[in-house]
């Protein structure tokens, strides 16, 4: 009879539980406040945001951003008193898209948070499905005094779901060590023509030691080399006019890959997955001598071959000679959450304009993450561009100013590949294919033809937005 | 003589290499969390470490909050295992030694429910969670799993072993179906549940599929779920020595568990005896 | 017509009644088995019928899904990485079963030697791969295994062996992954088969030495019979294992589709690409796979009639 009583208890206990352990939920007490959710200017006026915290999901190292929030709640607390800016990582865009949905999809509201870091092929289903607020209106005015194409990604005919949050363009990275070494001259790197030819020299010249660059076995070569890189130069095409496949037919695309081709079969490349210790090891060992890739590489290199500071430079990324436009820019976005009940939409598009215009706080937080060896990217506004603080000297490029050539290496940058929904798979399968390009398992023309065949099977068709 | 000295070494030596590729890679681990930043991680010279340092593990503090981190971990882990632990063998108990109509058929059911993975469903079942307002707690790592299928398999077929003239013999005495649970069964079962313990123990500390769905806070997340998002991607270049320090980290609680697990078992033996 | 209509109340209170009485009965044994099925219709029952459901749409998790009948499937069948998946998940559970059942009776009869000295050394030190996390390993193994400068190539080279390209070969990427598995798991087991010997009582080996019996035929004549059930279980749950691997090929991913499995397959198809129905539909098939392979053991095993 008591053990009976007490497994009804435990039973008790635990149900309970259910209901009364699971109260914690990072939402405000007060949810009620019904503000607009249109995009508005609101510069000028000192309206009062009421308390409560404000979630923003971010991926990477976003807890450095939180310094800098941070910090401007220090500064604005005339017009949030209240306010507390809490930022949560995920593990990429795609997670940052999957639980805004998840939480959508079961009526969550008040766990939606009311901003998000996104790329842009996750911002267009986002921005489709209505998740995110259409910020045309406050972004139009200042389109001008930002870097070209900023808002491109994020505009889909009038509307515009995001804030451009950064523009990194493509670069090379070179050890100058190396080049001076083996008496090479990296201006030859201009093109691509010329950055092939600098391979095979370095080759012959180091008995084999050392390699031009790596080549990644996994998904990041079509990433790196591919999207962002060697395609968008050579004018390449993905889909076609009315989005039919056309990656095997175009000849941009031919261009692109047969680059890709010569470096590898050549053996100018080191095959070794990106990111991972023993990439690190080969560079510190002098093996690699350049990086064809984007702006945001200069936080790996300088977190992880610490030793080797000094010995590297930056230029803009070779381009084709007949087409002579170097390497896409790669964009970021800053979404705000079409959260129903929301009430830190203005908000949210305070904060970006701050971040993105107050030069004197900008310039205080990248300090501020410097000396913590943490990531941080170039301003988008010109104005801000314009200033030195954007050509400081880095010790890690021996007095070369990164800052300088990221700003710089912008205004050569060729159009990005069209962005469309089925972008994600066809990345996929794409890849795929090249991954047994780089195995070893067939040719590259075996690659691409595959690429398309497999595109038509599994796709067929693109809808082009726009 | 001879023949069992022969035989005793020989058990030693398999053992001895068992033990070796166990300890392989752990140990490996360990080495390359105390590595400065500067040192190879490749070949073998991997293996010496020039300057020790425990710098990689205060970064991995820094980065996330280990200890509220690590007491979710800790109110996920045993609850959920004292839980399944009570429930399976409840359940493993019912299946085993009653005679009830049904009880084929609702055997097989719960064996076929094990072919079903629940990830699966992974898009309702957050729905559903979020109905019974789950969400971002840690209830929802605990309340689904108080019963798993795989338990009460585990369960039913180890309580099918003990003879039932025990049972038969307190029945008589006049003890209640519960009663014969708990005083009868239990202790005799004592091997069979501190080994499901120390597996569900493990299971559910490591566990980080179903923590990255249901927590959406980095207070709420369990120790798992952080370290699982330091590694490397797109914008965040945490060194490899760092991570490894955090891996190494994560796993000193388990084993130190484990270890007092370990007693727990080794004492169970001489009460758990079934006499033939 | 009265009649009928008479007849059949009585018929229904009479059914009724049985099961009123069946209920108070056998209550302990249901009660017993109640959290179970609560558990299970809501939790696991609910969202794999609504996954059914949803195979037959089309569905990106926003919006909306749309009805598309058996598109999903027949787009299934022609799927080459569809193919490539269930090749590799069935190699993995076919090594999986051989080595790890095989190596976990091994180690577990080891550990119950009774001239065993530092029995919980051992005990503890075999266990601990199962106790570092997946990731962390999946990690080390990698970085073992690669191919340029990973250990067990600069091993394999003191033997004058070629480096090879453990994961960035679309023929050997299995291998390391099938290790991964058999390192991690085989402790797991080792314990339920230990539990299992733990309870075979000394006496019969003793009896069975008296009787001369040497070590071998103890072990084939009274081991492994009295561990039939828990082998069973090792067995079945080994499989559901099997054929649901995640963890191991998503870390030690290798080029291509060479060495993904069913269950990555369906986690990419819909976290990662967002195609809900298609890997709604990835998951009935596993669910169906998964259903007749375990409808074969258990028809093999009822044979032997022990459940």
């Amino acid at each position: 009879m008591k053990k009976r009583i007490f497994a009804v208890l435990m039973l008790v206990t635990l149900l309970t539980g259910v209901f009364v352990g699971c109260g914690d939920k990072s939402s405000e007490k007060d949810s009620t406040a019904n503000k607009p959710t249109t995009g508005e200017e609101q510069k000028d006026t000192k309206k009062v945001f009421p308390a409560g915290k404000l979630v923003i999901y971010g991926y990477g190292q976003p807890q450095y951003l939180q310094q800098y929030f941070d910090a401007w709640l220090e500064k604005n607390r005339d017009i949030a008193p209240e306010v507390s800016i809490e930022i949560v990582q995920t593990e990429g865009a795609s997670d940052s898209r999957e639980k805004i949905t998840m939480t959508y999809a079961s009526g969550a509201n008040e766990d939606l948070p009311d901003a998000l870091y996104i790329d842009p092929v996750n911002l267009l289903d986002l921005g489709q499905g209505e998740l995110l607020i259409d910020v045309a209106d406050f972004v139009t005015p200042l389109k001008d005094k930002l870097v070209d194409g900023a808002t491109n990604d994020a505009t889909v005919g009038d509307k515009i779901y995001a804030l451009p949050e950064s523009v990194r363009p493509q670069v090379l990275f070179y050890n100058e060590k190396l080049f001076k070494e083996y008496d090479i001259d990296p201006s030859r790197m201009s093109t691509i023509e010329g950055y092939i030819e600098v391979g095979r020299e370095l080759k012959e010249k180091s008995n084999g030691k050392v390699y031009l660059s790596y080549i990644d076995p996994g998904s990041k070569t079509w990433r790196y080399y591919g999207r962002r890189g060697l395609l968008p130069q050579a004018n390449a095409k993905i889909w076609g006019e009315d989005g039919e496949v056309v990656i095997d037919t175009d000849s941009g695309a031919k261009l692109a890959f047969d680059a890709l081709d010569i470096m590898y079969s050549e053996g100018l490349l080191l095959k070794t997955a990106i990111f991972e210790p023993a990439l690190y090891d080969a560079v510190k060992d002098g093996q690699i001598a350049t990086f064809y890739i984007g702006a945001f590489w200069d936080e790996f290199l300088r977190k992880n071959v610490t030793e080797t500071a000094g010995d590297w430079k930056v230029l803009s990324a070779p381009a084709f000679e007949n087409v002579g436009v170097a390497g896409a820019p790669v964009s970021s976005y800053f979404a705000i959450v079409n959260k129903p009940g929301g009430k830190y939409a203005e908000l949210c598009q305070k904060l970006w304009y701050d971040f993105h215009f107050d030069a004197q706080a900008r310039e205080d937080w990248v300090n501020a993450m410097e000396e913590q060896n943490a990531p941080y990217a170039n301003p988008i506004t010109k104005e801000l561009l314009a200033d030195d603080f954007w050509k400081e000297p880095s010790k890690f490029y021996g007095g070369q100013s990164f800052r300088e050539i990221e700003g710089s290496a912008l205004e050569n940058g060729a159009t990005n590949l069209v962005v469309t929904p089925q972008d994600v798979e066809a990345d996929n399968i794409i890849s795929i294919e090249l991954e047994k390009y780089v195995a070893g398992d067939q040719t590259m023309d075996e690659a691409i033809k595959n690429m398309g065949k497999n595109l038509r099977n599994k796709i067929g068709k693109a809808e082009l937005i726009k | 003589m001879t023949k069992k000295k022969l035989f005793s070494a020989l058990v030693y030596i398999i053992l001895g290499i068992i033990v070796f590729f166990c300890l392989c890679p752990i140990i490996w681990m360990c080495i390359i969390s105390l590595k400065g930043p500067n040192e190879s991680i490749s070949g073998f010279n991997s293996l010496w470490i020039s300057n020790p340092t425990l710098q990689n593990f205060k970064n991995v503090f820094n980065i996330i909050p280990v200890g509220t981190n690590l007491y979710n971990s800790f109110f996920t882990t045993i609850l959920g295992t004292i839980t399944t632990l009570f429930f399976c063998s409840l359940a493993g108990f019912a299946f085993a030694k009653y005679d009830f109509p049904g009880k084929r058929f609702l055997f097989y059911f719960v064996i076929a429910t094990m072919l079903i993975p629940p990830e699966v469903g992974a898009v309702p079942l957050f729905i559903i969670m979020r109905k019974v307002r789950l969400i971002n707690s840690l209830w929802s790592l605990i309340i689904p799993r108080i019963a798993t299928a795989v338990g009460i398999f585990y369960m039913r077929q180890y309580i099918v072993d003990v003879p039932t003239e025990i049972m038969e013999a307190s029945r008589i005495d006049g003890c209640g179906d519960f009663a014969i649970y708990s005083k009868i069964i239990v202790p005799i079962i004592k091997p069979a549940l501190a080994s499901w313990a120390a597996l569900t123990i493990i299971a559910r500390w490591n566990d980080f599929f179903w923590p990255l769905l249901y927590l959406r806070s980095t207070p709420k997340y369990t120790l798992m779920v952080s370290i699982s998002l330091l590694p490397v991607s797109d914008g965040l270049s945490t060194p490899w020595p760092v991570i490894m320090a955090g891996t190494t980290f994560a796993i000193i609680p388990i084993i130190v568990v484990y270890l007092i697990l370990q007693r727990f078992q080794k004492a169970g033996l001489s009460t758990g005896a079934v006499k033939g | 017509m009265g009649k009928v209509l008479e007849k059949t109340k009585i018929r229904l209170a009479g059914i009724k009644m049985t099961i009123i009485q069946t209920l108070k009965k056998y209550k302990y044994p249901y009660l017993f088995i109640l959290p179970f099925f609560l558990l299970f219709s809501v939790f696991q029952l609910f969202p794999m019928l609504w996954t059914v459901v949803i195979s037959f749409s089309k569905w990106k998790g926003i919006g909306k899904p749309k009805s598309v009948g058996l598109d999903n499937y027949k787009l299934l069948f022609k799927d080459y990485m569809f193919w490539d998946a269930i090749s590799n998940t069935l190699i993995y559970w076919v090594t999986g079963v051989i080595f790890i059942l095989l190596l976990s009776i091994i180690i577990a009869a080891f550990l119950n030697y009774n001239r065993l000295k530092g029995r919980s050394f051992f005990k503890t030190v075999t266990f601990l791969p199962n106790v570092c996390a997946a990731i962390a390993m999946g990690i080390i193994f990698s970085m073992l295994f690669d191919e340029n400068v990973g250990l067990v190539n600069e091993f394999l080279g003191l033997f004058g062996i070629e480096s090879i390209g453990w994961l960035t070969s679309t023929k050997m990427s299995k291998i390391p992954v099938i290790i991964l598995n058999i390192w991690r798991n085989t402790p797991w087991f080792t314990v339920i088969v230990l539990s299992g010997l733990l309870n075979i009582p000394r006496e019969y080996y003793e009896a069975a030495t008296v009787d001369g019996a040497n070590v071998f035929q103890q072990f084939f004549r009274i081991t492994l019979p009295s561990l039939y059930n828990i082998l069973f279980f090792c067995f079945i749950t080994l499989t559901v294992d099997s054929w649901k691997i995640f963890n191991e090929p998503f870390i030690l991913k290798g080029p291509g589709t060479s060495n993904v499995s069913l269950f990555q397959y369906m986690y990419d198809t819909g976290f990662n690409l967002f195609k809900m129905g298609y890997a709604s539909a990835i998951g009935c098939m596993l669910t169906f796979i998964l259903l007749i392979v375990s409808l074969i053991q258990f028809r093999i095993m009822r044979k032997q009639d022990n459940i």
